[in-house]
């Protein structure tokens, strides 16, 4: 009697559980699918041949790729270090100050950052549409991120490993080096591939910074616009063929694609990094 | 008296042997408003095994601590008194707080090697402070491996990670990365309290073969553990130094009435 009663609750329990994982992959996998459904059609070598002005989407690809490199050099070591500053080195009160800083910089809406971007970086200091506003404008968006991940990810290192570096009168940066770091570095690198991942998806800004353009992007940093794929899917969802539909879904699913061989880049990473730290006590 | 400068071998033994390495006076210690540690005054014998003892929560730990100062970024720590390795307070405005930490190596209550190799863990302090040559790293890593009797366990795998070790090897690691550094002092903050009898043993073993060396700090729980391993005993209670005396005399004749209380079980 008794052990129905509790078999019945583990029942109802685990129901409620495979419910919940439904609600989180239902609908990502309802979005994969309706995308491939609307891009099957155009989905062929001409995307990756072809630039936007024919229908393909190569200059969007490229100029997205590009735009995710300059994000990791700049928001990347600038958002580490300041991860580590606040984790390892900032008094109370001046962590506290710059924690309120990059909380605040997290609650600007993307499009404002933009539109900060443009009016100083394009037109005050006469960068024109530019690939390296637009960098500068998503690092912006991203760092709050990177600083926090790496925070936690070095507050997670368990103290005892930071008095056993200490007790050896070790300097800080081998303290940081060769105790810290080590089992921080997976924390630190799903932190950049989900900024990573931000930025990737990012319009607005991208749309103040350095326009769009049909042609292939170059690494010219000033009065040069690029090609993205976000706008792709922006704006050929609102012209009327067919063929437009598609390619707009197409730059979607690609766009799916890259953020998942990102979290796949930052798994491996992440695995690297642990060799000397796996089971490491908690 | 001038610190010792940086890399100069401790020179116990010509230091006679039984007088004290480290004098604490009046120590006091609090964080925030708590108060942990209250007017302490003792003598370590340079040399010997103090064990220090008393119940849970005595501050046994925090004093321990406070001799490599291992409290400084505590954030409301808050020190008074002093405390003097020989001769030179090491609060002392000035102090070389890394080379103090050299002098007084520590075994924590965990295992807690580095995330590195085996042989890095072994070798990283003493080449960071500039003890070994280079070409000597190999058989110096080796040699301290064969003294806490874990060559034989780890020589095949050096490159390899410590987590693989058993609990009770990588304490003797611990200790092979802590001697490697040629501290004067040791403090052991219960390292046994996670192993097992053997690994435990392999301690106690070292700790007794320090004898006249290196001077031993020693907090234990485990008042059997004080009696085998130590020559003298603090005896702690509520952050106060309740008595001092030699092993034999403090568990035969503890010359104070809390004292007997605790060594018979009672609440005094």
């Amino acid at each position: 009697m008794r052990s129905t009663l509790r078999r019945g609750r583990d029942l109802v329990f685990w129901g409620l559980c495979l419910l919940a994982l439904a609600i989180v992959i239902v609908p990502s996998l309802a979005i994969i699918a309706s995308l491939l459904q609307q891009s099957a059609p155009a989905l062929n070598a001409h995307l990756l041949t072809a630039t936007t002005a024919s229908n393909g989407l190569q200059n969007a690809i490229l100029g997205s790729g590009l735009l995710m490199v300059g994000i990791l050099v700049v928001a990347g070591p600038v958002g580490i270090a300041g991860g580590i500053y606040l984790a390892e080195f900032a008094s109370p009160t001046r962590g506290g100050i710059l924690r309120l800083g990059y909380e605040t910089l997290a609650g600007v809406p993307s499009i404002v950052i933009g539109f900060v971007g443009y009016i100083v970086l394009d037109q005050e200091f006469h960068w024109g549409f530019s690939l390296l506003a637009a960098i500068l404008a998503l690092s912006a968006i991203v760092l709050p991120y990177v600083v926090k991940t790496t925070e936690v990810a070095l507050m997670q290192v368990p103290a005892t490993l930071r008095d056993a570096a200490i007790a050896l009168g070790l300097p800080r940066v081998t303290i940081l080096r060769r105790a810290l770091l080590p089992p921080a570095i997976p924390g630190i690198a799903s932190g950049l591939v989900v900024a990573l991942a931000i930025a990737v998806g990012e319009t607005a800004p991208l749309l103040y910074t350095v326009g769009f353009t049909d042609q292939n992007p170059t690494l010219t940093l000033f009065q040069h616009p690029i090609g993205y794929l976000t706008y792709v899917v922006y704006l050929n969802a609102t012209l009327p063929t067919q063929l437009e539909h598609e390619v707009a879904g197409a730059a979607g699913l690609v766009i799916l694609a890259m953020i998942l061989v990102l979290i796949g880049v930052g798994r491996l990473v992440g695995r690297r990094a642990v060799r000397y730290a796996a089971q490491l006590p908690t | 008296m001038l610190m010792e400068s940086r890399g100069t071998p401790p020179d116990v033994a010509s230091a006679a042997v039984g007088e004290g390495a480290v004098a604490i006076q009046d120590l006091s210690v609090r964080f925030g408003s708590t108060q942990v540690l209250k007017g302490i005054s003792a003598q370590i014998a340079r040399g010997k095994v103090t064990a220090l003892i008393g119940p849970t929560g005595c501050g046994k730990t925090t004093l321990l601590r406070a001799l490599n100062r291992l409290h400084d970024q505590r954030p409301g720590f808050h020190l008074d008194g002093s405390i003097l390795l020989e001769g030179s307070n090491i609060y002392a405005r000035g102090t070389d707080v890394r080379d103090l930490r050299r002098r007084m190596g520590m075994l924590f209550q965990r295992p807690n090697p580095f995330p590195q190799s085996i042989a890095e863990n072994v070798s990283l302090g003493a080449r960071i402070h500039g003890l070994w040559a280079r070409g000597e790293v190999k058989a110096r890593t080796e040699g301290l491996l064969r003294d806490v009797g874990l060559w034989e366990a780890v020589r095949d795998r050096l490159g390899g990670t410590p987590f693989m070790l058993s609990g009770g090897q990588q304490q003797l690691l611990c200790m092979a990365r802590a001697l490697a550094v040629e501290p004067e002092v040791l403090l052991l903050d219960e390292p046994t309290s996670s192993l097992d009898p053997h690994s435990t043993g392999r301690i106690e073993e070292l700790v007794a073969s320090f004898r006249g060396s290196k001077t031993v700090v020693f907090v234990t729980h485990n008042l059997q553990q004080a009696a085998r391993c130590a020559d003298e005993v603090l005896f702690m209670m509520a952050g106060e130094a309740i008595e001092q005396s030699p092993v034999r005399a403090f568990f035969d004749h503890p010359g104070d009435e809390r004292s007997r209380a605790y060594l018979e079980g009672r609440t005094a």
